[in-house]
C-alpha cells in the first residue's frame, strides 16, 4: 500500500484539554463507520489548529480564522464528504467570527469542533474572546458562542463538552458527526478544553459546568427553553454544557448544489462532453 | 423641417445621456443590436456613476464597416435628456454632429455647441408623461428618432423593441411600443421619415458575437472547466459571478456569494484543494482583501483563478471608472514570496483564450494565476467573428487516481521534482490522503522549519514560474515590424492604440505595438521588442506609469522610453495618443537638431 503521510505525535503541552478532544474525535470517527479517506479536517491557525496532523484523514491548515469559509468550500465542491471544522477560540470567536454568524446563516452539513481555553496559547497567554474581566489586563466581558447560535434562525445543532468529560463530550461529536452525515447541516460543539500552561482552568471548570443532558426538564428542541437555561446558568456562575439546541433546516449543500452525487469537484469537464452546451451558450451572444 | 439623415458611411459613434436611469444605456444596446444585425462592427461602453438611480450617465455605441477595438474621436449624433449630457460630449463632438435634445425644460441653447451641428428639439419627457405618465419610457420615443436618423425602417425598430421586451410583462412591451410611436410621429414632424427596408447600411448578413470582456472571461472559464465560484458583489467583477451563476446550474457548478472577499477566496480554496477547477472574481477593495488568500494558494500550492477587473483606486476610489493601477501589486502583493501568474487580455478574443486556458494553468503549477482586466474591457462591448471552442484542451496536470496510487510506493502532496510540480489528490481518492498547509512543511505536508528544507521548499516552489514559461500566452506584434517606433500597451489600450497607429499611419509615421499576454513573469519577448525600438511609448491607464516600471526592472530602462499616462478614470482616446506622440517627437528632434 501507497506510504502516505504518519500522523503526527501532538504538540501540545502535557495535560492539554485537546489531548481529550483529539481522542473523542478519533471514538467518534470510529463509532460512525466513517471510512477516513472521504473526510478532510480544515483546521484553524493556534495550537488546537494542528489536530488534523494527528489523524489520517484529508487535511487541511488553513488561514487564521479562515477556517469555516475553506470548509464550505470543500463541502460545496464535494457534498459526501465528511467536513470536520476544528480551531480555537480566537480562531473563531475573535478573527473568525464574521463567518462563523454566516456559517450558522447558511447552515452547510459541517462539523466545527471550537477547542475554548479562554487564552491565546501560542502567542503565550492574552486574553481572548471568552475570557473573564480580570484575565491578563482583559476589561471586556466573555462572549458566549452558544447564544450567538441561537440568535441565528437557521441554526440546527448547539453543543458544548468539556475535554474533563470525555464520555459526554464523545457523544455529543458522534452526534455532530451523524447530523452532519445525514446532511442535516451546521453541527456547532463547542469543547472546554483548558490551556495547563497559560489559563488551567480544569478545576474551575469541573465545579462550575451545568449539564443539560442529565437536567430531566430540558429540551433542546426549545429554542426558548435554551435560551433561558443558557442566560440563566451564566448568571449563576455556571457554564452549561451537553446538547443544547438542535432543529431542522434545510442545509447549505442541499439548497446550492444541483449534483449532490459529483458536486462541483467531480465532473466531467471534458470538451467532448459538454460541447453542445458550450455552443448553446455561445449562440446566446448572436444577435 | 428639412430632413438630413445621417448614415454609417465608414464609421458612425452616437451617444446617448442624460440622468441615471433615464435609459440612455438601453437606446445604446438597442442601437448596437441593429447596428451589428446590419454586418457591421461594434463597440460600445458606458458611462454611470455609482448610484442606481441619477447622476450624468451615458452610453457610447460606435459602428463601422472597419475592424474597431475602441471609442474613436469624434461623436456623430447625440441623444441628450438633458443639457448636462450635451456638455459631457461637447469635446467629441463631431462638427457635423446632430443633436436630438429632449427640449421638455426649454430648447437647447445653439451658442452651446459649433453653429454647423444640427439640432432637433423634442420633448420626449413632457409627450411620454402625457400620454402615457411614466416617465421612463421616453427612451423608447428617443430611440424612434436616432433610427429613423441613421436610416432603420421602422419594422426593423420595433423587432428590437419585441426582442428586448417580449418576454417582460405585458404593459412594459405595450408601453415602450406607444411611446416609440409617439417617438416616430415627431420623427416624421422634424421630417425624418420612414427608411425604406433596403437600407444602405447593409454590408453583410453574416452573424457576429457582441460581447463584453467579462461576458467573454466568464465563457472562457466555463469552457476551462471552472465549476466553482465564490464572490462579493462589487464593480465590475459581478458581472463574472452572474454570467457563471446563469450558466452553471446546466453544467454542475456552484457560485456562492460570501459575506466578503476574505470568505470568498477561502471558499474558493476549499472547494480547489477538494478538486473544483475554481475562481473568484473581484476588484478595488476586494482585491486588497484577498492577498493573504493568494499567498496561501501560493505556499500551500492550491491551483487558483482571480479575475481583478481593475477599477480606479486607491480605496473605494472611483468604482465606476477605469484604471490600470494594480499592476504592482498583483506581480508584488502579498507577504513574503510565493509564484503566480499574472496574464493581461486585450481583447475580447483574449478575454476568452485566457478565460478558458488560466484553470489549466493553475492545476498544472498548483498556484494562483490572476487575469488582470480593466474596467473598460471588462465592460464595452464588441463584435467578434467567432470563438474557437474546438482548439482548446483540459489538462489536469498531475492528478493522481487511485491507480496511478496503487503504482506508488509513497506519496507526498509536496515531493520534490525537476519541474518544482507536485503530483497531487483530492478528497475521497483511496490511499491519497495529504496534509496541506500554509506553514512551510516537508514533502508530506508536516510542518517544518529546517532551513536546508526551507530553502528547498523555496527553490520547488519558484521554479515553477520557469517551468511554466512554454504554456503561458504569448503577446502579438501589431503594426509595420520594420519600424523603429513601437508602442507597449494591454487591456483596453489595445484598441486604442491600434486606431492611434492609423492616425500616425496618416501623419506620414509608421510605427508598431507590442500587446503583452503575460506580465508575470514578463515576456522576454518585450526585450527584444524594445531592442528593436529607437522610441517606445507605454501607454498606461495610471498615475506612476506600472507597466513601464515592470518593464525596466526587467529589461533595463530604455533610452527612449516615454510613459503617455491617463488616469482620469476615462478610457484614453485615438487621437490623444497620436498627438502625444507627434508632440513628442517634435520635441525630441528640436533637442537633436
Amino acid at each position: 500500500m501507497t506510504q502516505v503521510f504518519e500522523p503526527a505525535k501532538p504538540i501540545w503541552c502535557a495535560g492539554c484539554g485537546d489531548f481529550g478532544v483529539q481522542a473523542s474525535l478519533q471514538k467518534a470517527l470510529s463509532e460512525t463507520g466513517t471510512n477516513l479517506n472521504d473526510v478532510v479536517i480544515v483546521a484553524g491557525i493556534g495550537c488546537s489548529g494542528t489536530i488534523q496532523n494527528n489523524i489520517p484523514t484529508y487535511g487541511y491548515h488553513s488561514l487564521h480564522g479562515r477556517t469555516l469559509p475553506s470548509a464550505i468550500g470543500v463541502k460545496l465542491a464535494n457534498p459526501k464528504l465528511t467536513v470536520i471544522a476544528a480551531g480555537g477560540d480566537g480562531d473563531g470567536y475573535a478573527i473568525g467570527m464574521g463567518h462563523l454568524i454566516h456559517t450558522f446563516k447558511r447552515n452547510p452539513s459541517i462539523l466545527y469542533i471550537i477547542m475554548n481555553n479562554e487564552t491565546y496559547g501560542l502567542t503565550k497567554g492574552q486574553y481572548s474572546p471568552t475570557s473573564n474581566p480580570g484575565f491578563e489586563g482583559n476589561v471586556e466581558n466573555g462572549m458566549d458562542g452558544i447564544l450567538v447560535g441561537l440568535g441565528v434562525p437557521s441554526t440546527t445543532f448547539l453543543a458544548r463538552g468539556f475535554a474533563g468529560a470525555p464520555a459526554q463530550l464523545t457523544r455529543l461529536l458522534t452526534d455532530g458527526l451523524t447530523h452532519v452525515q445525514s446532511g442535516k447541516g451546521f453541527a456547532f460543539v463547542e469543547v472546554l478544553s483548558p490551556c495547563v500552561t497559560y489559563n488551567d482552568t480544569y478545576k474551575l471548570w469541573k465545579n462550575i459546568t451545568y449539564d443539560v443532558d442529565s437536567d430531566t426538564n430540558f429540551n433542546p428542541r426549545d429554542k426558548i427553553g435554551s435560551y433561558t437555561t443558557v442566560i440563566n446558568k451564566r448568571e449563576e456562575g455556571k457554564i452549561p454544557i451537553g446538547l443544547i439546541y438542535s432543529a431542522d433546516h434545510p442545509s447549505l449543500e442541499q439548497v446550492s448544489v444541483d449534483d449532490q452525487e459529483k458536486g462541483p469537484a467531480l465532473q466531467d469537464i471534458s470538451l467532448a462532453s459538454n460541447m453542445d452546451r458550450y455552443e448553446a451558450v455561445m449562440k446566446t451572444f448572436l444577435g | 423641417m428639412e430632413s438630413s439623415r445621417t448614415t454609417v458611411d465608414e464609421d458612425i459613434c452616437i451617444m446617448v445621456g442624460g440622468q441615471g436611469g433615464d435609459g440612455s444605456l438601453t437606446v445604446t444596446a438597442l442601437l448596437a443590436g441593429l447596428f451589428r444585425r446590419r454586418g457591421l462592427n461594434v463597440y460600445s461602453s458606458r458611462n454611470v456613476l455609482s448610484r442606481i438611480k441619477g447622476g450624468h450617465a451615458d452610453g457610447v455605441v460606435r459602428a463601422s464597416r472597419n475592424n474597431i477595438k475602441c471609442l474613436g474621436d469624434h461623436v456623430k449624433v447625440v441623444v441628450a435628456f438633458d443639457e448636462e449630457a450635451v456638455l459631457a460630449t461637447k469635446d467629441d463632438l463631431d462638427p457635423n454632429a446632430t443633436i436630438i435634445f429632449d427640449s421638455s425644460a426649454g430648447e437647447l441653447d445653439p451658442k452651446l455647441v459649433d453653429n454647423t451641428v444640427k439640432i432637433y428639439n423634442i420633448p420626449f419627457t413632457k409627450l411620454i408623461l402625457a400620454e402615457i405618465r411614466r416617465e421612463l419610457f421616453k427612451n423608447s420615443a428617443s430611440f424612434a428618432v436616432v433610427g429613423r436618423l441613421l436610416g432603420f425602417p421602422d419594422e426593423e425598430m420595433l423587432q428590437s423593441l419585441n426582442s428586448r421586451y417580449g418576454a417582460k410583462a405585458a404593459p412594459i412591451l405595450e408601453n415602450n411600443i406607444r411611446a416609440f410611436k409617439i417617438g416616430l410621429e415627431w420623427a416624421g414632424k422634424n421630417g425624418l421619415t420612414a427608411a425604406d427596408s433596403t437600407s444602405p447600411n447593409t454590408v453583410d448578413v453574416k452573424q457576429k458575437l457582441l460581447m463584453t470582456g467579462n461576458e467573454a472571461v466568464s465563457y472562457g472559464l466555463l469552457v476551462g472547466g471552472v465549476r466553482f465560484f465564490a464572490g462579493y458583489p462589487i464593480t465590475p467583477a459581478t458581472d463574472v459571478m452572474e454570467y457563471l451563476q446563469k450558466w452553471f446550474p446546466k453544467f454542475g457548478g456552484v457560485v456562492k456569494q460570501a459575506e466578503d472577499e476574505l470568505s470568498a477566496i477561502n471558499m474558493a480554496l476549499g472547494a480547489a484543494l477538494a478538486g473544483a477547477r475554481s475562481v473568484i472574481a473581484t476588484s478595488g477593495p476586494g482585491l486588497s482583501l484577498i492577498h493573504e488568500g493568494m499567498g496561501q494558494a501560493g505556499a500551500a500550492e492550491i491551483p487558483l483563478v482571480i479575475v481583478d477587473t481593475q477599477r480606479a483606486g486607491p480605496s473605494t476610489g472611483l468604482p465606476t471608472k477605469i484604471e490600470q493601477s494594480d499592476l504592482q501589486t498583483l506581480v508584488y502583493g502579498g507577504h513574503g514570496e510565493f509564484p503566480r501568474f499574472v496574464l493581461t487580455p486585450g481583447s475580447v478574443e483574449d478575454c476568452f483564450n485566457i478565460g478558458r486556458l488560466a484553470p489549466n494553468l493553475a492545476e498544472m503549477y498548483q498556484l494562483p494565476v490572476i487575469i488582470a482586466m480593466d474596467l473598460g474591457i471588462c465592460q464595452n462591448t464588441v463584435t467578434i467573428e467567432s470563438l474557437d471552442l474546438h482548439s482548446g484542451k483540459i489538462d489536469r496536470g498531475k492528478r493522481l487516481t487511485a491507480e496511478d496510487l496503487a503504482k506508488m510506493p509513497v506519496y507526498g502532496r509536496y515531493s520534490f521534482t525537476d519541474d518544482g510540480v507536485s503530483p497531487y489528490t483530492v478528497p475521497s481518492t483511496e490511499n491519497g490522503r495529504f496534509l496541506i498547509t500554509g506553514n512551510e512543511h516537508n514533502e508530506f505536508g508536516h510542518v517544518n522549519t529546517d532551513k536546508l528544507n526551507r530553502v528547498k521548499m523555496m527553490e520547488k516552489r519558484s521554479i515553477k514560474m520557469k517551468s511554466a514559461l512554454k504554456d503561458l500566452p504569448r503577446g502579438t506584434v501589431y503594426g509595420d515590424e520594420s519600424s523603429k517606433i513601437g508602442f507597449i500597451g494591454i487591456g483596453s489600450t489595445y484598441g486604442v492604440i491600434l486606431e492611434a497607429m492609423g492616425l500616425l499611419a496618416k501623419e506620414g509615421v509608421s510605427s508598431k505595438y507590442y500587446k503583452p499576454l503575460t506580465i508575470l513573469p514578463l515576456e522576454d519577448a518585450i526585450g527584444s521588442f524594445l531592442d528593436g525600438c529607437d522610441e517606445v511609448y507605454v501607454v498606461e491607464q495610471n498615475q506612476s506609469g506600472q507597466l513601464s516600471n515592470l518593464i525596466t526592472l526587467k529589461f533595463g530602462r530604455h533610452k527612449q522610453l516615454h510613459n503617455i499616462l491617463r488616469f482620469d478614470g476615462n478610457l484614453f482616446r485615438p487621437r490623444e495618443i497620436s498627438q502625444r506622440v507627434l508632440q513628442i517627437r517634435e520635441k525630441q528632434s528640436a533637442i537633436v537638431h
